[in-house]
Formats: structure tokens, C-alpha cells, sequence
């Protein structure tokens, strides 16, 4: 008898000792990189003016040479651009200074793959005049993207439009 | 007396479980409801509050409006099944003021209390993340950080033209940092938000600058023909991720900021764009058309082997890492022209399971937060274009409508 009194009374100081626990606290730590109050937002920011881009206004071919066309996705030259490739070869030897070829897309697909493929348009094009026989050490290419669109409205014929490569006198 | 003890010791047991605390986690969600105390009241301002609270994935919030005096105890008998009462009073007047009180609702016991002040009335949403994230912390759920911080984006404006802005999560607040030029790609330099890199077109050739947010200070990083883009910084910012194109071919490089040397990640002769970092740095995933089509590829920098991160769709052209996960957007429906469906989704590289995000329409832009709980996103119907968040716990979402011209790139 005294010895399951004793018992029950040892089992029951566990219990209660249990008992005084609190449960631990979640989200305390203020998460993994601790930004809670990163952003000043009392702080004034600035708003600063950049000058206009580097020459060549216009968003197509100038300066006598005629664009460049591609299919969706694509920066290989067609067959049928053959022809404009050969007639801006002719047109890039009658021309001292640089010239500039600008890669472009339609409006898909995103960021920086969308640059990606313009540039790999242009290169193709200088790659294609350098076959003709003109000096690519006067050829530099750039990437505009979908930042230059010659029309904007969303038909099959506007995207193909914008799917092109421009070459212009750099200045 | 055997039995007595007995009955005793199990009623014991009985009483400890009633006087356990249940912690709180994800699936626990607080019930709460709004009462406007102020004069005058704003719509902007409680759809923000209803916002913050939903997206923190930690409230189910009431969206009815209940008004009451801002000081006093009372608590309506409808609202006492509810958890807590978030009182509130928003002034302006000298700029934006918003006070909160944080009761209990069964007896309106205050829990805390605390006033929200700015001299500008534009960066009113700021007012209202802070209050919402502060009650966040007090309630002591998961942080919430994220919706404290600027989301930096540029957007077109007219042919080779852009502008860069920065805003709150919502959209709600916009500022222009860089107007004039062509300048794409911010990214943020720093966890703190006081500087971004950007690309310029000002010259003749690609430019990568550093500019600071509050000082205009600003400076040259590197320049590539062609294209530059800085795609990551590393988390202790000594390193950035680019994608360069010396001689017009597109490949991922990384610059030391301390000693400005680039060492070379990819060769592949096609596309290779968008490094991320993973895990602790020695690893990033990018996009590549190596096998044909636009898809995301794993690569230690260290070393030349590259693995394949996703086997799914057939064009995979975005993509962000945060630890061992990865968001990405996939189209997935096959028109050369017009109307293409993009959907998000979640895979994680240990272990490999994959989730949807999204299910309709073109979802694009997936950018983990800092702290990789919550998804942002562009979604695109027509013409009109809305910014998403997803919570990845709660899987709670939002959309903004933000309108107006077409975003290029954005950073939160």
C-alpha cells in the first residue's frame, strides 16, 4: 500500500514537472536574411535623367541598307534573305566607317533570352556579310531586344516585322 | 485505494493535455477583422491592409468594413468569435500617420499598440506593410520582411526608350529612378536596397552600371558588344553573375567586384543566359538552347559538366533559384503567333519533385523573395498586365493590376 502511494506520488512529480513547460516560440528569428528593416522608407530617392540613346533615331534599316527577316525563334538565314544579305554586302562596300547591326525580336518569351536571340541574329547577319567578302572588323553588332518595335499591334504580320535585324551607319 | 490511484493518475493525464499550448504554424491561420476608427476612411488603404494580411499566409482576414471609435474597448458581439481586432485610425495631415491597436477579441485585452508616420503622403502603402508585419511579429508567425522592401522594374516607354521605377509590393506606391535613354535589366546590388545594377545603351556599346538609389551616385562595372546583363549577385554581394557576348556569342561569366576579373561559366555556341545562384554560391542554373529548344541546365562553376534541371516542356526560357529550388516559366501551348499560355513552375533539385503554380494564361518573370517564401510574377492577358505573388506555404495569391506600358524586367 505505502509502496504504490509512494509510486503513484514519484509518477505524479514527473507529470507535474512536465506540466511547467511553455511551448517553444516559432518565427522568432526573424527570418533567414533578416531584412525586417532593410528598406529605408523614410529616405528620399532620386530620380535621374539619361541622355537619349547613341544615334540611329530610327527603328529600321537606314543609310541604304534594307533589314533582315527571321522566323520564330530562329536566328539561321533563310534562303530567301539570301538576297538582302548580298544586296547589304554591296551596300557595306561602298561605305567607310562602322556600321551598326542591330538584333531584334517579338514580343515572346522573356528577358534576357529574348536579347540573347536578338544578338545571335545579329551575329548571324555579320557572320553572313563576312562571307560576302565584307570586312567584319567594321561591323558592330548590338541587341535591342523587343525594345524596338516597328509596330505594336498583336497580328502575325507585326511579329514577323519585328523578327529582324536593322543596319545603319553607326554614328 | 489501487483504483482510486488509478483514477487519479489518468484524470491527471486528462488535465495535461487541456492546459498544453498549441504552437503556432503554418496551418494555424489567426481570425481577424478590421475596425476603422478614422475621421475620414480610405479604400486604398484598407485593400492594402486586406492585402498584407492575406498574402503574409498567417490571417484569415474579415473584408467587411466595421467602423468604431479608434480608443475604445468595445468590441462588437459579432466580431467576438474572431481571434484578434486590428483597430486602426489613418490620418493626413503633415503627411500620412496610421495608428494601430492590436486587441484580443474575447475581452479586448490590448496586445499592442503603435503609430506609423511619413512626411510622404505617396509612401502611404509603406506605412500600412509595417503595421502589418509588425503585428505579424508580436502574433510571433514566420517573418514577413518581404513585403517591406522595394520591387525594382523597368518598363518600355517608346522605341529604345525605358524608364526604371521602383514600388511597394503592391504597385500601389511608384517612384521613377531612371528616366531618358534605354536601360534595361535592374538588379539589386545589395540586401539593403541602397544601390542596383543596370544595363545601359547611352553608347555605342552595352554597359553594365552601379547606380545608389539616394546619393545618384554612379558607376561603370564592365561593358560587352553586343549584350550585358547582370543576372545574379552573389548573397554576400562580392560577386555577380553576367551574361556577356565578346564577339556576339551569349555566355554566362562571373565578375569578382573586388579584384573586376570574369571567368568564363559557359561555351556552348548557342544561347546560354539567366545564371542563378544555388545553394551556398559553387553552383548556378541557367537557360540554354543546347538540346534544340530553350530549357533550364545545372552547373557547378568550377567545373565543365553541365546537367539538365528540367525535363519537362519545350521551352523553359525564365528561370530563378533560391537553396536547392527552382521556379521556372514554361509555354505550353505551341502558336508561332499571339496567345500563348506560360505557366510557372516549382522544382526542387534534391529530391526532384515538381509543382504547377499557375495553371492558365501567360505567366512569366518568376522571382523568388529574399527569403524564398513568396513567388512574384507578370501575368499577361491582351493588353493589360498584372504583378502575382504566390505564397508557397499557404499557397495564397494576389494580383495587382498594373497597367500601362510593358515590363521589361523586374527585381524584388
Amino acid at each position: 500500500m505505502k509502496q504504490t502511494l509512494v509510486t503513484a506520488a514519484a509518477l505524479s512529480v514527473l507529470l507535474l514537472s512536465g506540466c511547467g513547460q511553455t511551448a517553444p516560440t516559432l518565427g522568432a528569428s526573424g527570418g533567414k536574411n533578416n531584412f525586417t528593416d532593410a528598406t529605408e522608407i523614410t529616405g528620399d530617392t532620386v530620380t535621374v535623367n539619361e541622355n537619349g540613346t547613341e544615334g540611329g533615331l530610327g527603328n529600321s534599316s537606314a543609310d541604304g541598307f534594307t533589314s533582315v527577316y527571321f522566323a520564330f525563334g530562329d536566328y539561321s538565314i533563310s534562303g530567301a534573305m539570301q538576297r538582302k544579305i548580298s544586296a547589304d554586302a554591296s551596300r557595306a562596300s561602298q561605305v567607310a566607317g562602322k556600321i551598326k547591326v542591330e538584333g531584334n525580336c517579338d514580343e515572346f518569351g522573356t528577358d534576357e533570352y529574348n536579347y540573347a536571340l536578338g544578338l545571335k541574329r545579329a551575329k548571324a547577319v555579320k557572320d553572313a556579310l563576312g562571307a560576302e567578302g565584307v570586312d567584319t572588323s567594321k561591323i558592330v553588332i548590338v541587341s535591342y531586344g523587343e525594345s524596338n518595335p516597328v509596330c505594336s499591334s498583336p497580328t502575325d504580320s507585326c511579329y514577323a516585322r519585328n523578327r529582324r535585324v536593322d543596319l545603319r551607319l553607326a554614328r | 485505494m489501487r483504483y482510486l490511484l488509478i483514477l487519479l493518475f489518468s484524470m491527471h493525464l486528462f488535465a495535461i493535455d487541456a492546459s498544453m499550448k498549441i504552437e503556432k504554424d503554418v496551418e494555424h491561420r489567426s481570425r481577424i477583422a478590421l475596425v476603422d476608427g478614422s475621421a475620414v476612411s480610405n479604400a486604398k488603404l484598407f485593400k492594402i491592409l486586406l492585402s498584407d494580411f492575406k498574402i503574409s499566409g498567417h490571417f484569415l482576414v474579415d473584408s467587411s468594413v466595421y467602423k468604431s471609435d479608434f480608443a475604445s474597448g468595445f468590441i462588437v458581439p459579432e466580431l467576438k468569435s474572431k481571434e484578434y481586432i486590428v483597430k486602426f485610425r489613418f490620418t493626413q495631415q503633415n503627411g500620412v500617420k496610421l495608428e494601430i491597436r492590436l486587441l484580443k477579441a474575447s475581452d479586448a485585452s490590448q496586445l499592442f499598440e503603435k503609430s506609423y508616420a511619413i512626411q510622404n503622403v505617396h509612401k502611404m502603402p509603406f506605412l500600412v506593410h509595417k503595421a502589418v508585419y509588425d503585428i505579424n511579429r508580436i502574433l510571433k508567425y514566420a517573418d514577413i520582411g518581404w513585403i517591406n522592401r522595394y520591387v525594382l522594374f523597368s518598363r518600355y516607354t517608346t522605341p529604345k526608350h525605358s524608364e526604371i521605377l521602383l514600388s511597394d509590393y503592391t504597385f500601389t506606391y511608384q517612384k521613377v529612378i531612371i528616366r531618358g535613354g534605354l536601360n534595361l535589366f535592374p538588379k539589386w546590388a545589395d540586401s539593403a536596397q541602397k544601390s542596383f545594377y543596370y544595363t545601359s545603351y547611352a553608347g555605342m556599346t552595352p554597359t553594365l552600371n552601379k547606380i545608389n538609389i539616394y546619393t545618384g551616385s554612379k558607376r561603370t562595372i564592365a561593358s560587352s558588344e553586343g549584350m550585358i546583363v547582370c543576372s545574379d549577385v552573389s548573397s554576400d554581394g562580392s560577386k555577380i553573375l553576367l551574361t556577356m557576348a565578346p564577339g556576339g556569342q551569349p555566355d554566362i561569366y562571373e565578375m569578382s567586384l573586388f579584384t573586376g576579373s570574369k571567368k568564363r561559366v559557359t561555351t556552348f555556341n548557342g544561347v546560354d543566359v539567366s545564371g542563378k545562384y544555388l545553394g551556398n554560391g559553387g553552383q548556378i542554373v541557367f537557360v540554354s538552347n543546347r538540346l534544340g529548344y530553350a530549357n533550364i541546365f545545372k552547373k557547378s562553376i568550377g567545373s565543365a559538366a553541365v546537367q539538365q534541371a528540367v525535363f519537362h516542356g519545350r521551352n523553359n526560357n525564365a528561370v530563378d533559384a533560391y537553396g536547392s529550388q527552382i521556379v521556372y516559366a514554361s509555354r505550353e501551348s505551341s502558336n508561332a503567333f499571339g496567345g500563348n499560355r506560360f505557366n510557372l513552375y516549382l522544382s526542387s533539385l534534391v529530391g526532384g519533385s515538381t509543382r504547377p503554380l499557375t495553371t492558365t494564361g501567360s505567366n512569366q518573370f518568376p522571382r523568388f523573395s529574399t527569403d524564398g517564401s513568396v513567388i512574384l510574377y507578370i501575368k499577361q492577358s491582351g493588353n493589360s498586365s498584372s504583378i502575382g505573388y504566390i505564397n508557397l506555404g499557404s499557397s495564397q495569391s494576389l494580383l495587382f493590376p498594373i497597367g500601362g506600358r510593358k515590363i521589361q524586367s523586374i527585381d524584388w
